[in-house]
């Protein structure tokens, strides 16, 4: 069902891509978060199958049974951990600029993740059809909430390189960290894009 | 910038030695010292990369120089590792030497000096040692970074069971660090306080991707680890050029295992070719292809070289081109000239360099087996001529060559298919005969068996049947039967006939198959004979014939009681007196019979002997119906003779009689035999399957009897069935039958007699007895009208019994009281106790006035009807009367129900009631009634009309 969905997921990603452009500028978010919104969700139930799979192939100690290194961070990579209270204070524009950056490291964090596990493990087309995917989901979030951005009138942050040029020295084993540590974040931001957009789909009913 | 500094050390240094130079004429020579020592790092290799120079040496000056190198780790003192390097230097020249370290260079301090000395014959003067160079330290650790932890070598790739040593590098001294293999803590050796090293022996190969080595502290949840590739390499295996055409030589191999390589670092083959001195690059795994020069090159040798990242390995291979020949397949291959039993078969092959010869095999198919075999020297054109063959047969050839003067390998084959022709059949078919006589006809059923493929030599396509009339020897008749039939009815005239049948196809026709009919059909009574079948057949034999037979023919159906029966022969020769017929298709229990033939020099069959039997004999398959006669006291006659015994799948010995009787003992001729439900019965054993009457004798007279008949065969008795019931009947039953019938007869006849004359017998028996009521003295008294003029009814008087009514004036009482007035009655004669009262009145037994009464019922009460009950409505109102009391009192009125004949004689006495006038206001005149004497008349039984008044009747004509 992965590999049948890398198929259908660029398409459907697209139109969900496309819709607000096509449209122009919507009158009330509502639609945007809404469709950002389910997107969250389909995205939210297939985060802990990514992870677990690329556990899966990497070898002791993370293919190990509960397997958890909390302390390996990135530091190109926003981590998503956030106190209730900071988080519910957020503003609109805080709050969608948070996710904003997020998804746009982790877009470009997912594509390396994807190249060194072309290199660490050629074999595995399951594991690659899957990070594949979770990249193009999260493009297409990040398509979504410009939209949302742009309803409300907020200010588009401009695409940055987060990875800078640091990354290609990595040995395999810190490549396999790297990815741990990606697809684990893909999956704590995923859920805080869930709750960001159900605020938000809160506050601007359709 | 670098390059500027080198080139200007090198001005520098030539400088530095033309001075020297001139120096050296003029003073003492000067030792030749390493100068410039750098040391750089290889990490991903762990090589410590040397390079210097050496200055003092004279300009164009080329000397033979040893160089001692000493490598410490961790402290200067601690050396592990002394190498003398020898080469020429030349002055100005750059010298370089690298060392692998075993241990990966992060994980400790090392440190490099040199000295050197000159070790050239030509200046021997100059050989000591010059002074030790400082030390270069080589610390990679200090610029590692701030990270906590680190474990080296990192990403190192290394060939199964190497030996490899990894270790960490921890920045806090407080944490303790546990390192671990796939899981698997490891056990190192402390190198200083921040330094760990674990020494890793013959790694195995775990997997392509890699095997995760580790490392983290028990505080801070700090993980580093290495990924070690180890990989497999293996030698590669079977490695042989051959060529096909001169022009090309194709080289093959097994390619060892490489597993653990990345695709990136897998391994490349190259094809070396010494003579030649050419080299090629392959651009597969497992194959490559060299180019055979025009020069006509014959000797190679080659060195395929497998390659990695790690190493080489090399296979080599010698050969002479001609000796490797691996030949095309032949081309044009033909089969021509195919007749019935020959055929030929040409091919080309493909030319091996001039002068060579090849050795063609060729191959004949016939069903898929190899039946012939040939080799045959070719140059060019080959030719193969194919004998033997059989006719109209499907044969396959195929033809394969290798080199004749130095054998490689066979080519590939070339097969093709071909189909001999047809020859006329060889045998005559197997013909026999059926003959019958109908209508004075003799109708003469011709059969054949179909040839086989063999005897055919191709496809039949008729049958011709040539009858020749023996009687007329010149006339011939002709008939052809088309294929595939096998066999054909003729009716001819007579039965004297000389039949002839051929088997014909496309080519020719077969020996004439001969058999004769005679005006005798030779079926003559000859006695049947019974013969055992076994599961491999019946075995038949016979008597030899004394005259001259030229064979015999054993006949039988192969499907009996089938009206095409399926006729079966078997032709024997004329010195066989025996045979073993048998079939797939004898089933158990089918009776099959057998004819043998003797076949006389006029090919006419004459019947010798008859055999029937069962291949298997079975159980009867059915009973017979048993008919049972002449039934008397002691016997009884059983006759079966529809039974069928010949159908039954088994010749039938004779038949078991089963009888059950009460007797304990079983009759003479019968024995004891237990049946399949345990009940126990008399078996009479009939041995003459002939006999189908019995008499079963020696019986008990009015005595039950069973019994069931079955067959027998050879196997065993027919299926269990019912018991048919008998009874002998009584011994004087006929007696009795004799005597009783008539005296039935008679009786009826009095009885009808009577009945017809019946009025005149009840005049004389019994004449009807007049009743009073009914008499016409009735009417003489009514007219009378005395009303209280009775006539005497003898029926209701109780004779000998008294009534007292006793009353007693003291207790009178008025009715309503609780304490009744009971009348005493006293009895002189026991009375019915089902007399619920006394009777009403006195009666006295008078025999005087009514002799009938004392034949009569008892004179008792009569219970009170409800008829008679209106009548007493004042008493049952009211309350206080106990209706017993009542009933009681009525009775004692003499309240009479109506139709019941009364009281007829009342005594004198007053009733106790009359004298209670006061509480039946109602009836006064009755209590007269009983007080009153009346005149007692005597009234003959022969009276008609007594005369009689009752109270009832008025009663009920009051009512």
């Amino acid at each position: 069902s992965d590999l049948r969905f890398s198929l259908t997921a660029p398409l459907c990603l697209l139109t969900l891509l496309l819709l607000p452009l096509s449209l122009g500028a919507p009158i009330s978010p509502a639609e945007p978060i809404s469709q950002a919104y389910s997107l969250a969700l389909y995205m939210q139930k297939n985060t802990s199958t990514l992870l677990q799979t690329y556990l899966q192939y990497q070898g002791s100690p993370f293919s190990d049974p509960g397997f958890s290194a909390p302390e390996l961070q990135l530091s190109s990579l926003p981590p998503a951990a956030v106190s209730f209270k900071t988080w519910h204070a957020l503003d609109d524009g805080e709050r969608l600029g948070h996710a904003q950056g997020a998804f746009l490291a982790l877009t470009q964090h997912l594509q390396l993740v994807g190249d060194d596990q072309r290199d660490l493990n050629p074999g595995s087309p399951i594991l690659l059809a899957q990070l594949g995917a979770a990249r193009l989901r999260a493009q297409g979030l990040l398509g979504n909430m410009a939209a949302i951005m742009t309803a409300l009138g907020l200010p588009i942050p401009p695409e940055e390189d987060t990875l800078g040029v640091v990354a290609f020295g990595a040995s395999a084993f810190e490549r396999k960290c790297r990815g741990y540590v990606v697809t684990r974040e893909y999956g704590h931001w995923t859920d805080r894009a869930v709750r960001d957009l159900a605020l938000l789909k809160a506050k601007y009913p359709g | 910038m670098a390059l500027f500094s080198a080139f200007q050390t090198t001005f520098l240094l030539a400088l530095l030695s033309l001075k020297t130079y001139q120096s050296e004429v003029l003073s003492e020579p000067l030792s030749l010292a390493p100068e410039s020592l750098e040391v750089s790092i290889d990490s991903a290799r762990q090589c410590l990369h040397l390079q210097w120079s050496v200055h003092n040496l004279a300009y164009h000056q080329e000397l033979k120089m040893v160089f001692q190198i000493e490598i410490s780790r961790i402290k200067t003192s601690n050396v592990i590792w002394v190498e003398n390097y020898s080469t020429t230097v030349k002055r100005n020249q750059v010298l370089r030497w690298s060392w692998e370290s075993k241990l990966p260079l992060e994980c400790a301090k090392h440190s490099v000096r040199m000295r050197g000395a000159v070790d050239d014959a030509q200046v021997p003067e100059l050989r000591f040692w010059s002074n030790w160079t400082s030390w270069e330290e080589v610390d990679v650790q200090s610029s590692l970074g701030h990270d906590p932890l680190f474990v080296f070598p990192k990403d190192k790739l290394v060939e199964e069971g190497s030996n490899v040593t990894i270790c960490y590098v921890s920045r806090s001294h407080q944490n303790n660090i546990s390192c671990y293999l796939e899981g698997v803590r490891m056990h190192g050796e402390q190198l200083d306080p921040n330094v760990c090293v674990f020494h890793l022996k013959n790694v195995p190969f775990i997997r392509e991707t890699g095997t995760n080595i580790y490392c983290k502290a028990d505080r801070g949840d700090v993980i580093k680890g290495i990924v070690l590739f180890v990989s497999i390499f293996e030698e590669t295996k079977d490695f042989s050029c051959e060529t096909r055409d001169l022009k090309t030589l194709n080289c093959t191999w097994a390619p060892g295992s490489d597993a653990g390589l990345l695709t990136q670092l897998s391994q490349s083959y190259t094809l070396f070719e010494s003579f030649s001195g050419k080299k090629t690059l392959c651009k597969h795994k497992s194959w490559c292809n060299w180019q055979v020069p025009p020069d006509s090159q014959e000797m190679y040798n080659f060195t395929l070289t497998a390659e990695n990242y790690l190493r080489k390995r090399s296979v080599h291979l010698l050969f002479n081109l001609t000796h490797r020949v691996h030949p095309m397949a032949p081309f044009n291959v033909f089969v021509k000239n195919v007749s019935a039993t020959n055929a030929t078969m040409t091919w080309k092959v493909h030319s091996v360099g001039n002068y060579s010869t090849l050795l063609c095999q060729i191959e004949l198919y016939g069903e898929g087996k190899v039946i012939q075999k040939q080799n045959v020297s070719v140059k060019v054109n080959g030719k193969h001529l194919m004998k033997k063959l059989e006719p109209s047969t499907e044969y396959a050839a195929q033809v394969r060559c290798a080199n004749a003067n130095h054998f490689w390998k066979w080519s590939e084959w070339t097969r093709r298919n071909f189909t001999t022709a047809e020859a006329a059949p060889s045998e005559a078919p197997d013909v026999w005969r059926n003959v019958k006589s109908v209508q004075g006809h003799c109708v003469v059923t011709l059969f054949w068996k179909p040839l086989s493929k063999l005897q055919a030599n191709g496809k039949i396509l008729f049958y011709n049947v040539v009858l020749e009339n023996l009687d007329r020897p010149s006339t011939l008749k002709l008939l052809s039967i088309p294929a595939p039939a096998n066999g054909t009815e003729l009716t001819l005239d007579q039965c004297s006939y000389q039949i002839r049948v051929t088997a014909n196809n496309s080519v020719g026709t077969s020996p004439a198959s001969v058999i004769a009919v005679s005006g005798d059909p030779g079926n003559k009574e000859v006695e049947e004979e019974r013969v055992r079948g076994t599961e491999d057949g019946f075995c038949l034999s016979w008597k030899p014939q004394p005259g001259d037979v030229t064979g015999y023919v054993v006949e039988w159906c192969e499907r009996p009681g089938d009206p095409l029966c399926d006729l079966q022969w078997k032709n024997l020769g004329p010195d066989t007196t025996s045979t073993v017929v048998s079939s797939d298709a004898f089933r158990p229990g089918v009776r099959y019979n057998f004819r043998i033939y003797g076949i006389s020099t006029e090919r006419i069959p004459y019947l010798l002997e008859k055999k029937t039997g069962y291949s298997q004999e079975l159980v009867p398959s059915d009973n017979p119906q048993v008919l049972m006669s002449n039934l008397t006291s002691y016997s009884f006659t059983l006759s079966w003779k529809d039974y069928a015994a010949e159908s039954q799948p088994g010749f039938v010995r004779g038949y078991s009689l089963y009888l059950k009787s009460k007797a304990a003992r079983c009759l003479p001729g019968s024995e004891k035999a237990v049946l399949s439900d345990d009940s126990i019965c008399c078996k009479y054993k009939i041995d003459n399957p002939k006999q189908k009457t019995f008499v079963v004798e020696n019986l008990q007279p009015a005595s039950f009897y069973e019994f069931f008949l079955t067959p027998y065969t050879s196997v065993g008795e027919g299926p269990q069935g019912a018991f048919t019931k008998v009874t002998t009947p009584d011994e004087y039953s006929h007696i009795l039958i004799r005597v009783i019938l008539p005296m039935i007869f008679s009786i009826l006849l009095i009885m009808i007699l009577c009945y017809l004359k019946s009025q005149w017998m009840k005049e004389k028996c019994y004449p009807d007895i007049p009743d009073p009521y009914k008499s016409s003295v009735l009417s003489l008294i009514k007219s009378k009208e005395n009303p209280r003029l009775t006539i005497m009814n003898v029926k209701d008087c109780i004779p000998d019994a008294i009534e007292v009514i006793n009353k007693q004036e003291g207790t009178r009482k008025s009715l309503t009281e609780t304490e009744p007035t009971k009348p005493t009655y006293l009895y002189l004669l026991p009375t019915e106790k089902s007399h619920s009262g006394p009777g009403p009145c006195i009666c006295f037994e008078n025999f005087t006035y009514n002799q009938a009464a004392s034949d009569s019922a008892s004179c008792g009460h009569v219970p009170v009807t409800p008829k008679a009950q209106p009548q007493l409505g004042l008493l049952t109102s009211s309350e206080n009367g106990p209706k017993a009391l009542g009933k009681n009192y009525v009775n004692s009125l003499g309240e009479i129900p109506a139709g019941e004949t009364n009281l007829n004689y009342v005594s004198q006495l007053a009733s106790p009631m009359c004298g209670d006038k006061s509480s039946l206001p109602t009836n006064p005149p009755e209590p007269a009634l009983c007080s009153e004497y009346k005149t007692q008349m005597a009234i003959p039984m022969g009276l008609a009309s007594p005369p009689s008044i009752t109270l009832l009747d008025e009663g009920e004509h009051d009512h």
